[in-house]
């Protein structure tokens, strides 16, 4: 463990949660109407918004795929949204590369041969950040592609997983991103369990990996059906308000 | 027995043919939010986008007037063309056209024929997927809203509709109510009433306006 934080007392982590614990997972379709689609996600402390334009003309052409629709991601956090300073001065580093990782997490999932030639644009604003973000964005862009009506595989979700000291953790927050051993975000399609996105900050053993691997996949079911639940939602709540 | 379905969620235990879904592993899955009918097997999509196939009827905006030819913006990825030899007369961009999808060019590009101006009105636009619903059997709900608003729809595959005369604002609700409940039961009746309902209050405050003047 690096620094002085003790990030594991008596079997619980700083939040009160156990080692395999999520945090609660709100989401909500439909919210920006000016967009084709769009989701809200509330993960723990993190606040996100999705929004999907497209299928549209590639601009500038040059980027168009005459073959496929090419996915264009923007992720981004607010300059309110963490304590420290992120998104001043437009797109550093760290977003350039989620925004790469995130596009090609789609591109995998979108039936792209059915709109040769087009742009679909996908963009993810951090309102609130505590850790995870890129993979509470994740989940949340797919609820917003699903809303959207765009053809996709599979509905992906994303969740990260890492170690404290020995011990395997599930959805680390800030301070856990920050002080732990390691941090490995990982997104999945859940129908066969192909992963399609992997990246990892520190090391871990296989059995570790392997046992993170599982915590994911189970929780991955409980993700998987909150999703479900927000993209039902407004149709099941039009059809209680004409029965009752 | 219907219910609805999400991407990636299994449709058929056996390979079938059915628009919006995929067969691996010769099993079905969806691959789109929608309403799937297992007596049917058929996939209705709840969300959707509108996909050019020849002879559709559209309605669009002309962007832009060429010598010959004309831009025209239809709500979907690819933009509308008219080609001269296709249309008489000439167009100014912003007018209101209507017209049928001759097909789709390797550039993404819908060559549109037998265009026409509409004159006046106005053109909402909404889901492509709920063009369906708007029109009904046999073009039921569309006639019906039409009727009881005094209004002339007429509606396009690429979910751009054009409105003209009577309670336009009327009818919007109307259209608008049903892309919301399209996938509920009894929607024909409950927008009847709300046609009736409307027309009762309109004539009713009317009475009321003579009554105070007298």
């Amino acid at each position: 463990m690096k620094g002085n934080i003790e990030l594991i007392k008596n079997g619980k982590r700083l939040d009160g949660r156990l080692a395999g614990d999520l945090r609660d997972i709100k989401i909500k379709t439909n919210v920006v109407k000016n967009a084709q689609g769009s989701a809200y996600i509330e993960w723990g402390n993190n606040k996100i918004i999705a929004a999907v334009h497209g299928p549209s003309e590639a601009l500038p052409r040059h980027t168009a795929n005459p073959n496929k629709a090419v996915v264009k991601c923007r992720y981004m956090m607010a300059p309110f949204s963490s304590s420290e300073e992120h998104g001043r001065s437009g797109m550093n580093r760290r977003a350039i590369e989620i925004s790469k990782v995130t596009g090609e997490v789609f591109e995998n999932v979108i039936l792209r041969d059915q709109f040769p030639g087009t742009e679909i644009n996908l963009y993810i604003e951090v309102l609130q950040s505590d850790g995870g973000t890129r993979a509470a964005g994740i989940t949340c862009a797919a609820v917003a592609l699903a809303a959207s009506g765009i053809p996709m595989r599979d509905l992906p979700y994303s969740v990260s997983a890492g170690k404290v000291g020995d011990t395997v953790i599930l959805d680390l927050n800030k301070i856990e991103d920050n002080y732990s051993d390691a941090d490995m975000p990982v997104a999945i399609l859940p129908r066969n369990n192909e992963i399609v996105l992997l990246q990892m900050d520190g090391s871990l053993t296989t059995k570790q990996y392997s046992d993170a691997m599982e915590l994911i996949i189970e929780s991955g079911k409980k993700i998987s059906a909150i999703q479900r639940t927000a993209l039902l939602e407004p149709y099941v709540a039009s059809e209680n308000k004409n029965k009752g | 027995m219907r219910k609805i379905v999400i991407p990636g969620e299994l449709i058929d235990e056996k390979p079938l043919r059915i628009l919006d879904s995929i067969v691996e592993n010769n099993k079905t899955y969806s691959t789109i939010m929608g309403l799937y009918d297992d007596e049917k097997k058929s996939l209705i999509p709840l969300e959707g986008l509108w996909y050019p196939n020849r002879d559709d009827q559209v309605i669009g905006i002309i962007e832009e007037s060429k010598l010959n030819t004309e831009t025209v913006i239809l709500n979907a990825p690819y933009k509308g063309l008219i080609i001269s030899k296709y249309s008489e007369g000439k167009m100014a961009s912003g007018d209101f056209i209507e017209a049928s999808v001759k097909e789709l060019d390797k550039t993404g590009t819908v060559i549109l024929t037998r265009p026409r101006t509409l004159r006046g009105g106005k053109i909402i636009k909404i889901k492509p997927s709920k063009i369906n619903r708007l029109l009904g059997k046999n073009n039921t709900m569309i006639r019906q809203i039409s009727e009881g608003t005094g209004t002339r729809i007429i509606p396009g595959l690429n979910g751009m509709i054009w409105l003209n005369d009577g309670n336009i604002d009327l009818a919007i609700d109307a259209i608008n109510t049903v892309c919301k409940e399209a996938h509920t039961s009894g929607l024909t009746e409950r927008i009847g009433n709300m046609l009736k309902s409307t027309k009762s209050t309109t004539i009713i405050t009317e009475e009321k306006v003579e009554e105070e003047m007298i």
